[in-house]
Parts: structure tokens; sequence; C-alpha cells
């Protein structure tokens, strides 16, 4: 990135703010709300969407979602999704092309998101990432979080840092351990266990063949009908209860549910780097097609450009976990010391390395809401769940 | 004759006063108005879902056609088995809620004044008034390991290590049910004891019959066909409620509303219209058998 490059980034984001901050905010306000259908980590600050809003300048109706991929092809394929929600969120590298594809969400404008020219490197064309806000080639998404997802384990009660998937599913922790009671993240991980440890004969842990599926599910049932899972976690509340409360040690989990099962009661609650490799996922935001023909795209432009700006990018690391999806977050914390005291700048460099560490693991694969054999995927996630 | 009727009711005129015509046209919808509810809310829908349950999966929905691959799917699979597991623990359910709710419903008949049963009962009631979901995740505080229980338990020294099997598991369910549809079996004992005369405790007394044989032949052959209507009302509840194993059962406390659930989660919605027309049958079969047995009309004869 040359100077000129930077400069006119930069006077693009201020000119960005300025509209935001000025005449543009008080327009949006006096909208009507943008209907916002998205669970509670899209927002950070107040308990409420008010600083979001303050930050956007539109008024937010947030619509609580669950992390349901069939809840949203449900809702907005075969659903009434895009009469009630303006905006919504999901997984990108999936979502947005099962929603692209049957027009149920519209395609975007960037250059109408002036902080666009932040967002990370690998999500612009031919990135690492591009794919995963993009469908035939046009932009539909804009990312908001992302991680690569892992194993919380109590280390109070187990006495040692786990590194190893071998742990969620070892006899030890029989009845001690949970998954997610969803069909992408449980077989993928499961998965990349079984082909990093050599147990199963499986390419791709993102967009696995029928008998891939068909491996992994036996595996997963085999132990269930040993009783190991005691259960299969819901929501972030239901995964951090289930750990603080010690009714499991091991749970495949996102990084909130640690955060929030660690803080909890105080307790030693751990996030692991594992040596198989971790699934990725990032979340993005989405334009409905009732929403562009409702004309909220103004509004949704706008909370847009806030997902992509340093301002929530900090508050997502420090509170929850997530990893920012924008350039610059190092230099905003820098640059505003009163918002963030020092442990919290400590504990976002931790989180941060962390995060690095995983990224780094080579068997690492991406989160595939929508994979090629998705019929396989959910008829033998149902017959787990039946088992 | 009629203006002698007119007075003697102090001047209010009778139903005398509708034209016949009108009364006629009233007698006919009144006659007709429940058999066109049931079309409209029972027979229709329940015509739908077995439609839709033969029709063809697609990626997102469904399509028109005739397959049997929905039933198939249910019946030779593992959520054949979940389904007979989760009619036992709804039938222990309803063999404790009736243990713990019908003695409530004849001590009220019994031993509470006339003018303040109504009000007990309402008590009973009550706690239908707050959210079934509020009701059953409060459950999880109290029986987890480090829950209400074990460490009430715990610190009065009766045991040693935490009891693991009260929640996340079969258990679990069954003490959400009984917790949840406790009323139920309260309600419809309190109705079917109506047809109890009052007076039959008296003569059980004067005659020397003892609890057991008062209860085994006097109350519940009167009270079978109220205590039955509440006893299926428990137990199909405990088929359908998906809320209750999802949130207090483990990873196999699986019933049929679950079942239809995880069905719609993957989009195979003739296989959820599938177990909603199997579940829709068994009570159907349900109410036969227990019409036949018992003649389920008589539990509004006293009301009548």
């Amino acid at each position: 990135m040359n100077q000129a490059e930077f400069n006119r980034r930069q006077f693009i984001a201020l000119m960005g703010a300025a509209t935001a901050a000025s005449g543009f905010g008080t327009m949006a306000h006096a909208q009507e709300a943008l209907k916002l259908w998205a669970p509670g980590i899209a927002k950070v600050g107040a308990q409420d969407w008010s600083d979001m809003e303050a930050q956007s300048g539109v008024g937010i109706n947030a619509i609580a979602k669950s992390a349901r991929a069939d809840e949203s092809i449900q809702k907005m394929v075969v659903g009434d999704g895009n009469a009630l929600y303006d905006a919504m969120t999901d997984n990108g590298g999936g979502m947005e092309d099962a929603l692209a594809s049957q027009g149920a969400i519209a395609e975007l404008d960037p250059s109408r998101i002036p902080n666009w020219g932040n967002m990370l490197p690998s999500y612009r064309e031919g990135g690492a990432s591009a794919d995963t806000i993009r469908y035939d080639g046009k932009v539909f998404a804009v990312p908001y979080i992302s991680n690569a997802d892992s194993l919380a384990f109590n280390y109070a009660e187990i006495g040692e840092e786990l590194n190893s998937w071998e742990a969620l599913f070892d006899s030890q922790f029989r009845g001690r351990a949970a998954m997610q009671n969803d069909f992408g993240p449980t077989l993928t991980n499961t998965a990349i266990y079984l082909k990093q440890s050599g147990k199963g004969s499986i390419d791709n842990p993102s967009d696995m063949t029928e008998d891939e599926v068909r491996q992994t599910a036996e595996f997963l049932i085999a132990l269930k009908k040993k009783g190991h899972f005691r259960t299969f976690w819901d929501g972030v509340q239901n995964g951090a209860d289930l750990l603080s409360s010690e009714e499991v040690l091991v749970s495949s989990c996102w990084e909130v549910i640690q955060i929030f099962a660690a803080r909890k009661n105080g307790q030693d609650i751990r996030y692991g780097t594992m040596k198989e490799g971790h699934q990725s996922w990032n979340n993005v935001l989405m334009l409905t097609r009732g929403g562009q023909e409702r004309g909220m795209e103004d509004a949704f432009y706008s909370l847009a450009n806030v997902y992509l700006s340093p301002w929530f990018g900090a508050r997502t690391l420090a509170g929850l976990g997530f990893t920012p999806q924008m350039e610059g977050v190092t230099e905003y914390v820098d640059a505003n010391p009163e918002e963030f005291d020092a442990d919290t700048r400590a504990l976002m460099l931790d989180r941060l390395e962390r995060k690095q560490a995983r990224r780094m693991v080579a068997g690492n694969s991406w989160q595939n809401v929508f994979p090629t054999n998705m019929r396989a995927y959910q008829d033998w996630w149902s017959q787990v769940q039946a088992a | 004759m009629t203006s002698a009727l007119s007075n003697a009711t102090g001047g209010v005129t009778p139903a005398k006063s509708v034209p016949l015509a009108s009364r006629e046209r009233l007698a006919y919808w009144a006659f007709r108005a429940p058999l066109i509810f049931m079309v409209l809310f029972f027979a229709i829908p329940m015509a739908m879902t077995v439609v839709f349950s033969v029709f063809e999966r697609t990626m997102f929905w469904m399509e028109p056609g005739f397959t049997l691959q929905a039933y198939e799917n249910f019946f030779f699979s593992a959520r054949l088995t979940n389904f007979l597991n989760s009619m036992k623990y709804s039938l222990i359910s309803v063999v404790i809620c009736f243990i713990l709710g019908f003695p409530i419903a004849v001590f009220v008949r019994k031993s509470i004044p006339l003018v303040a049963q109504h009000r007990v009962v309402l008590l009973f009631i009550l706690p239908f008034m707050v959210s079934e979901i509020i009701r059953v995740f409060a459950l999880r505080p109290v029986l987890q390991r480090n829950g209400l229980l074990n460490t009430t338990l715990t610190n009065l020294g009766i045991i040693d290590e935490p009891i693991t099997a009260l929640l996340y598991t079969h258990t679990g369910v069954v003490i959400g049910e009984v917790m949840s549809f406790l009323p139920f079996i309260i309600f419809s004992g309190f109705l079917a004891m109506e047809a109890v005369p009052k007076f039959i405790f008296e003569v059980c007394d004067d005659l020397g019959v003892g609890p057991w044989r008062r209860f085994k032949d006097v109350i519940l052959p009167l009270a079978a066909p109220g205590i039955f209507a509440g006893s299926v009302f428990i137990f199909v509840n405990g088929l359908g409620v998906a809320l209750l194993p999802n949130i207090l059962g483990g990873a196999g406390a699986v019933n049929a509303g679950l079942i239809a659930t995880q069905a719609i989660s993957a989009l195979d919605f003739p296989l959820a219209m599938a177990v909603s027309a199997i579940m829709m049958a068994t009570l159907m079969t349900l109410l036969w058998i227990g019409h036949r047995l018992f003649d389920l009309t008589k539990i509004l004869t006293p009301l009548s």
C-alpha cells in the first residue's frame, strides 16, 4: 500500500464518517428503522443497540436470530424473511451463495461503504477469503467478525493444556463432552480430527463427499451410543452454562462461549490451539431483496460502514473475542487509551496472538454452510441426532 | 297465556321474542358450528399434513408427488426407537402426575368447602401463567451438577458425589414433564370428581370402606373419563413438546416433537409432516380406545 493509496482511503473514510456524523445520519434517523435479523454477537457497546445506532446514524430494529443455517434458508427462501427483514447476518462462504442463488439477497455496491477500503486484504478480489463475500464474482456480503473455532476445556479440573481434538473424543471425558447442535461446525471439526489423525479417509473437511460425511457421522453415532456426549449445545448461553456448571469439561465451541463461561464464575476455562486444525468461519452482513425494494439501502450501507470500522473491530475483539475484519484496530486502540485500559489492551493482544497461532495451523478448514453434498450432510446429521 | 308469562317473569321477555325463523336458523348453525370448526381447524390441516408427508422433498422445500420415503425414514431408523422411548417416558410422566396430582384433586373436592374449591384449584393452575420456557429453564440451575439440589444434598451429607442423572437425561425430561403438566391432571381430576357425589365419601365412611377400596371401586370408575382425558393430554404433550428434551434432555433424549423439529432443521419437510401425521394417528387411536372404554362424553356430564 503506497502513501497515495493510504491517503485516498483515509480521505474516503473521513468523508464517510463526516457524512454519517452530520446531515446524513439525521436523515437516516428520521427514516424507518432498519429491520436487522441478527444474533446478539453482532452488536458491541451498550446492552441494547443504541451505540450501534449512534455510530451508524440509523435506527435499528434488531430481531434475534440463531446461528442455525437452516433457519436462514427456511426464512429467506421458503418463508417470509424478505417481508420481515431489511438486513440479516449469517456465515459467509456458503450462505451468501445459497441466498444469492435464490434471489433472496441483493448485490452490494462497495463504493457506498466508505470503510470498504479498511477491510482485511484477504477479502479483496483474488484473496483467500474473497469468495466468502461473493457469489458469481459479485459482492453480496460485508464481513464483520471471524474466528477459528477450537476446544474449550476446564483447566482447573483437567490440570493440563489440551492441544488435540483427541481429548474431545477420549473416553476419559465420557459423559462430560459436548459439541454444537449444528451439522456444519460439528461435522467439520470431527472431519478435521479424523483426517489429521488418520482415522478417516477424508480429503476436504469443508466439502465432503457423501461417503466422507457417512464416515464422520458414523464416528459420532458410535460415540453417542456409548453416552459420550452429555448434550449438544445451542446458543451462547447454553454453551457457556454447560462449561461453567461443569456439566461438561471439554466442549467444541465458539471462543465467545469460553470467554463467557470463564467470566461467569471466574473459573480457569481455556481455549486451546488444536494441532489437527480448526474450523474457520466468518459472519457477514447481507441486504435482503425486500430491504432493497423498501428503499433501506442507505441505512444498510451506514450500518455496514460501522461494521468495517476499527471502532467496531476493537470492541468485538475486547468484549466477545472475535477477530476484527478490518485493518487499523491496533492504531485505533493506541489512539484511544481512555476507551481501553491496560488490562483490556493486554487481553486483546493475547487474543490476537492466540488467534494467529490457530490461524497458522495447517489443517484448518472453512466452515461451509452450503456444501456441495448438502443433502448428505442434512440426512446424516439427522441420523446423528436420532441415534 | 303469553302475556301472563311475561308478567310472571317481571316483564323480562324470554326467548320467544326471537322470531321462530331466526331461532331455527340459530339452531341450524348451533349444530353445524362445531362441525365447521372441526373441519377448518382439524380435518383440513390433518389432511394437508398427510398429503405433504408423501410429497417429494426438494433442496429447500417440497413438490407434489407420491413417495413413502418420509415414512420409510421414520420407521426404518433410530427415529422409531426414539418415538417408542418417548412414549415410554411420557407414560411414566403420566403415572407420576397421576400419583401426585389426583390425590390433590380428591382432597380439594372432599375436604375444601365448596365456595373455596375453585380458588384452591386456581392456585395449582397459576404456574401456567408463567411462560413454559421460563419454567423449564429455571429447572436447570436446580438440577445441574452444581445445582441447588445437588448442593443441598451434599451440604446435608446425604450424597458424596453429585447426582448427574437429573439433567441431560430421560430422567430430566420426565421431571420437566411432571413439573409442566401436573396442573393438567389436577384440573381434569377436579372436573372428574364432579361425577363423584360428596355423600359417597360419607357412605363409604359409614360402611367402613377403606381408602384403597374406596378409591379402586368407587372413585376410579366414576372419575375414569376425566382421568383418562387428563392423562391423554399429558401423554400427548410428553410426545410432542420439543422444548423439554431440548432443554432438559441430553444427547439421547428425543421425543416426537424433537424428531419433527430436527427434520425441519434438515429441511426435510415431508419427514416433519410424516412425524406429525404419526403423532396425530397415535392420539386418535388413544382417544378411540379411551372412548370405547370410558365413554369420554361423560367428561362433560356433570357440567350439563
